[in-house]
Formats: C-alpha cells, structure tokens, sequence
C-alpha cells in the first residue's frame, strides 16, 4: 500500500496539461577567450569576460495532454534549447517550466551507448538512462530487439556494429520507452527508408494513443504531416504559436525567399551586432549572379559587412549546409586570413571562392562574422544563400567525384556520347549554357 | 567556491521556489528512481574494466599486492620501522586509501568526460561520481576478501569476530568518499585543471596519512617538528578513517614502553589485536562523513545548473 502511493507520488499526477511554461528565458554565456582553471584565476586576479546571449526570451505556453506539436524556426533561433529545458537537461534560468508525466527524449539516438558492451547490455544501460526499471525493460527487451532487428548479434560489442545497426538500436530503444510525453529533435532522419517509415508509423501509433509529442525539425512536411500545431520561434522569441499549417506559412516567410537577393537585415540575422552583413551575393568566375549551377562549379561568395563598433580584427565564413545537415565550413581565419582593423561604419567586402563538388540537390550557405577564435558570433544569416545543383549525368551520389574512366588493359568499345548512356541521359538534352557554367 | 558570479543571473526554477526541504526531498525521490541506472553505471564500470582481459580481477589486485611487497621490504627490513606483521599493518591502510584515492581520482573527470550524455539525456548528474565510487567500493571489498585469510592469519581469528565494526568502518568511508568525490567532480566543470592538481594533493596527502607508519610513531616523540607533525595528523580526516578501519582489522599500535626513546630497540611497537573503534573515533568519523556528504551534495547540485552548458 504504502509503496503504492509512494509509486503514484513519484510518477507525478497526470491531470493538467503535459506541458506548462511561463516566462522562459534561457541564457548562454559566450566567453571572449576560453575559460581557464584555478591556476588563470589566481594569476590573472579577474574572471573570464564574457556577453550573455539570450537563447530564449520570456516564452510562454501550453501544451494540453495528447497534443502534437511541431517547433521550428532558423538554425539558431533557440528550438533546441527549447527542447533541452523541456528535457530538463537545461534548468530554466528564469520563468517556469512544469511537466506533467512521464518525459523521454529522442535528442540523440544512441547517446550513452557503450562500445565495449554487447548490444543486451546496452539495452539495459540505454534503458537505464531514459528512465525505465529493470523489469520494465525485461517487459519491452524483445520488443526492442525485434524492432531494431539486432537479434543474431546480441552479445556482439556494439563497437562492431554497422551505423545503421547501432542508430536502429538507439531509436528501439528509446521509442520502447513508452513515456507520456515523447521529445523529438530531428532523428528521425536517419536510416533506410523502410526504417523511417516504420518509426514514423510508431509515431503515429503514439499519437493515437492519446500521449503528448513534441517535435523540432527543418522538414516542414514531417512536421506537417504528425503535428496539429506549430510553434514558431525566431532569435529567441516566439512568434506564432498555432495550427500546423499555418505556422509552416510562418517559418517559410521568416526564411525569406530570394537569399541571392541579398539581405533583408530585420530577416532572420542575429549575432552580437558588432559587425553587420550587409549584402551577400553568389556569384560565378564571371561575376554573374547564380542560383542553379552544375556540379564542380567554381563559385564566389562575396559578403558586404558594416563595422558598428571599432573592431580590431573578425573573421569571415560559410557555412554550406544540404538537406540532411552541414557540409563544410570555412572561415578566413581559419586559412590565416582576418579582416580589420574596422573603425566604426568601415565597410569591408570578403570573397569566399570554392568548387562545390556536390551532385544534384538545393544546397543553402549561411554567411558568418565572428571574432578571430571564431567563438563569439558577430553577425550570422543563416540560409542567406539557396543554389540548387543540377542533376548531371557521369555519376550519382552526393560528392562529385569527378570520376574518369578507361579501360587500362584489354579491348574497349565506344557506346556513344554520355548523353545517351550516362545514368541521367534525359536532362542533358537541354543543356547548352550549363556547360558554359561548368567550364567557365 | 562557486560556479557562477554572484547576482549575474537570478535562477527562479522550480526547485528553489519551494521550500528548500521539499526541494530535497525531490532530489533524493529522483535518485532513488534513478536506481537502477546507477546500478547499471557501475555493472558498465565493472565490466568494461574486466571484459578486456582475461585476468581481470587479478589487475585490480595486482598495485596493492606490489605495493605491499615494496613498503614491507623497504619499512619493514631498510628503514625498519619495526610494526608486527608489517604487511598486514600496511594494507589495512593501504586498502582503504586506495578505495577512497582512485574513487576521487576516477570520479573527478566523471562530470566532464561524460559532456555528450549530459547534453543529450537528463538523469541526477550525481549518479555518475557516485556510480564510480560504488564500483571502486566493489573492488575494495574483493581486494579485501583476497587479504583476509592472510589477515586472519597474522592477526588471529577475531578479526571475524570484529567484522560488524568492519562493515561499518566501510560504510561511514563510502559515504565521506562520496562527498569528497561529487564536491570535485562538480568543481572540476569549472576549474579543469584540478583534475591535475588533485594528482599531486594525493601524493602529498599519502604521506600525511598514517599509512606506511604507525601514528604513535609521531604522537610520542617529543620535538617541535612532531608536535607539528601530529597536529597536521590530527586534523587530517583520512587519519580517522585509517584509524577507524584499521584498529577493527588489525589492531592498535602503540609506542613500547620497555624502549627508551632514542635508543635502539628490537621492539618500538606493539600492537593489539582487532579492537571495537572507540566512541570518539566513531563520532569524529561519522559527523566528518555526515558533514562532507552534506557540503558535497549541496555544491554538486550548485554546480550541476551549469553543467548542460558548460561541459
């Protein structure tokens, strides 16, 4: 009896909504030089300086119990530090976050997986960690075993699993939790297409049964597709808070469109505001403006910015990010190179040339003024740029290669031009000024 | 010794807008539920550490073994100072102190070596110094297990007889290395270089322990720089609980009164055999263990509002 109720207390009540926060507000410090140890401390008699960023500012909301509901917003705008607060990884710095019921969250498939285990000890570890029983997991094992498919290695180190095996075993896992509110941060996009559609169905079974979900993620459609609402932040704040479509109508806007139009400074930007972008163009070796190109194109970027405040020296950088996540990062610092002296309102205008040696796809560059250690961040737009790469036949996949063929030793015979018998003869046809593009 | 600057950000969260013994009543609730991932920490301690060679256990046994072998033939038959039964004197310390060193020196880095798990999942932070002291108590107790016919040998039977005082000597340890151990995981989040720092504390610490030497060694002399060495002694926390394990193991050793000081003598020492810890020593160690647990718990939990961000 006693235990009982001790259980119920422990569980919490489930009355009330799932999820109740007032007066949000999260920050982060962003130090000017790394932090030291005792020894910086005692030598240098001050403590390391540093600026607040306001991740998030006094958000507030409700999310009644059964509910699903889809965070977006830029890269940056404060949706994953949503989730962490929601996860109680973060402590609320200021407001109040209250959570009705039992929480797993899907933040990273697999965290706290231990290599030298076996895949059965790290199911009751990975349980562990998000909160099941010993019994409880001994209830759901097969189910998870099952559902990752892992069987006939299960007393195999993880360490000697394939990625695909290890993330299915991850998302098993924590989907098996069964919990009362499910916390998602863009995982679902990982392995095989057969995988996704399998998690996204037990999703939906979740949300059948009445629990209470909560998704961050840059596919608008996924978000679509599970959610009835949508919350909108941008630089910290939230913006719109309301049905599913309707807050994808939102983002898209807050997005902005024509990122080679430039840049709309009220759109998006954030930073310290010390250094402003004022302009970001993507061009070709010719100068002309570009959006779509083919693969191995030579590009420049080229960032306008505006010094506000005296700065002794900032560094300039991309950011180049596809679909399924980042692809390269540069910065002018990174290769020796710093911009400054800026006395304030100086303006200053840095080329960024590259090859994209990407296949077809849309790809978005984020332009980036941060101080030389390329720790405080100046001024970030993300997504300024789109450009898209055009499918091109002699190879497929996500790098251009640049593969050339021949035949070393042994009779060859020729087969016609690429046109016809490369793997996408079709979008050759129509073509003339792109190879003008490429070769320029 | 605090992790943020005073006054630069107000912490409104839930915990501290109720009244503080609810707020830790709610801690210790959430520990408790988080049992079995401690449970599960420590089984992932033990295995890792033993899955990867085939003479697992033998390890962990193998430092105290060659430390004991060394100390005896260089105390025991170099610098003599002659202690009856030199290697069971010396691991009755020895063990203990080396439960609670490699506890604090594996713990220290728990915090900041697991900067992944803590940003990705939520669980009571304090389970991950904790897990590493119940795994190194588990290696305590078999390093124990394995001496004991060696002990019961030396020191006769009643070594079992004393064995609740042993067990209690145990427990009031685990919990004064708990405290210690989650005070400096959780400090080590802000200042990094006291994981290295602790490396030489430890060093000096050892031989300001009575461990290799026997505390009346000093407590009877009569110079200054032993009336200082005792009082440094006396102060010195592990001293009591070398003191507390020691004297229901193995014995109290006292100055022979047959010798005069300063003149050579075949028998410096005598020791009794195991004895029941005495009122004052279990009230010392147990308020110092008390006290320590309680500072270390209030700090860790101090530190742990950064930990997401700063790790």
């Amino acid at each position: 009896m006693v235990l009982d109720s001790l259980r119920d207390f422990i569980r919490g009540d489930t009355d009330g909504p799932a999820i109740q926060v007032e007066g949000l507000t999260e920050r982060f410090r962003l130090y000017k030089e790394r932090p030291g140890g005792i020894k910086e401390r005692l030598t240098r008699f001050r403590r390391p300086e540093y600026e607040d960023f306001e991740a998030l500012s006094d958000v507030t909301f409700v999310i009644e119990q059964g509910e699903s509901v889809g965070i977006i917003g830029h890269n940056g705008s404060g949706k994953s530090t949503l989730l962490k607060v929601l996860a109680r990884i973060l402590p609320p710095d200021e407001g109040r976050v209250e959570i009705n019921g039992r929480v797993a969250s899907l933040l990273e498939l697999g965290a706290g997986m231990h290599g030298d285990l076996s895949g059965r000890e790290n199911v009751y570890l990975n349980g562990a960690i998000l909160g099941l029983t010993r019994s409880e997991i001994d209830e759901r094992f097969d189910d998870i075993v099952d559902f990752a498919g892992v069987r006939p290695f299960l007393d195999t180190a993880v360490r000697n699993y394939s990625s695909g095996m290890y993330v299915r075993l991850g998302f098993a896992i924590a989907i098996n939790v069964d919990p009362d509110i499910l916390l998602v941060d863009e995982v679902l996009s990982v392995g095989d297409a057969q995988f996704q559609e399998r998690s996204l169905q037990r999703m939906a079974d979740f949300k059948e049964r009445g629990k209470t979900i909560v998704v961050v993620s840059h596919d608008l459609n996924a978000i679509e597709d599970l959610c009835d609402r949508t919350i909108v932040l941008h630089r910290g704040k939230l913006v719109f808070d309301g049905p599913a479509g309707e807050g994808a109508t939102q983002y898209a806007q807050l997005m902005g469109t024509g990122g080679t139009e430039g840049v709309r400074h009220d759109d998006g930007s954030y930073g310290s505001g010390h250094v402003r972008i004022d302009d970001v163009i993507l061009v070709d070796t010719h100068g002309t403006r570009v959006t779509s190109v083919m693969p191995s194109t030579q590009m420049r970027l080229r960032v306008r910015l505006t010094a506000r405040q005296d700065i002794d020296a900032c560094s300039v950088g991309a950011i180049v990010r596809g679909t399924s996540g980042d692809l390269y990062e540069v910065h002018t610092t990174w290769q020796g190179l710093g911009v400054g002296p800026l006395p304030a309102g100086a303006t200053a205008v840095v080329d960024i040339s590259f090859t994209a040696h990407v296949l077809a796809g849309r790809f978005w560059i984020t332009p980036v003024v941060t101080d030389p250690g390329v720790r405080e961040q100046h001024a970030v737009v993300p997504d300024a740029i789109e450009f898209e790469v055009r499918p091109a036949p002699g190879g497929v996949g996500i790098v251009d290669m640049v593969a050339a063929t021949s035949v070393f030793e042994g009779p060859a015979l020729r087969l016609g031009g690429i046109e016809t018998t490369g793997p996408l003869p079709i979008v050759r046809a129509d073509t003339d000024d792109d190879s003008e593009t490429r070769a320029g | 010794m605090r992790a943020e600057p005073a006054g630069t950000t107000s912490p409104a969260t839930r915990s501290l807008t109720l009244p503080a013994v609810q707020a830790l009543r709610d801690k210790l609730l959430e520990l408790w539920r988080a049992r079995e991932l401690l449970r599960q920490f420590v089984g992932k301690e033990l295995k890792v550490r033993y899955k990867n060679s085939a003479l697992g256990f033998f390890w962990s046994l193998l430092t105290p073994a060659l430390m004991t072998v060394v100390f005896t033939v260089v105390f025991a038959f170099v610098i003599r100072i002659n202690v009856p039964d030199f290697a069971a004197f010396f691991l009755s310390g020895y063990l203990v102190w080396q439960f609670f060193q490699n506890s604090v020196q594996g713990a220290i880095q728990s915090i900041v070596g697991s900067g992944s798990l803590i940003k990705k999942v939520y669980f009571p932070r304090e389970i991950l110094p904790l897990s590493i002291v119940l795994s190194q108590l588990v290696h305590f107790l078999l390093a124990l297990l394995a001496v004991s016919p060696y002990l019961i040998w030396t020191r006769g039977w009643s070594i079992l007889f004393h064995l609740p005082a042993v067990l209690v000597g145990v427990v009031v340890i685990t919990v004064f290395t708990s405290g210690i151990t989650m005070l400096l995981a959780g400090a080590n989040v802000t200042f990094r270089d006291l994981q290295e720092l602790i490396v030489v504390i430890f060093m000096v610490w050892f031989y300001a322990t009575p461990i290799i030497y026997p505390l009346a060694m000093v407590a009877n002399v009569d110079n200054s720089a032993a009336k200082i060495a005792a009082s440094v002694l006396a102060y010195n926390p592990m001293t009591w609980f070398i003191r507390l394990f020691r004297e229901s193991i193995y014995g109290v050793v006292t100055a022979n009164p047959a010798c005069a000081p300063g003149r050579e003598c075949a028998e410096p020492f005598l020791a009794s055999g195991p004895v029941w810890p005495s009122p004052e020593l279990l009230v010392v160690t147990v308020t110092a263990a008390a006290v320590t647990f309680g500072v270390g718990y209030f700090l860790f939990h101090r530190f742990a509002v950064n930990f997401a961000k700063e790790v």
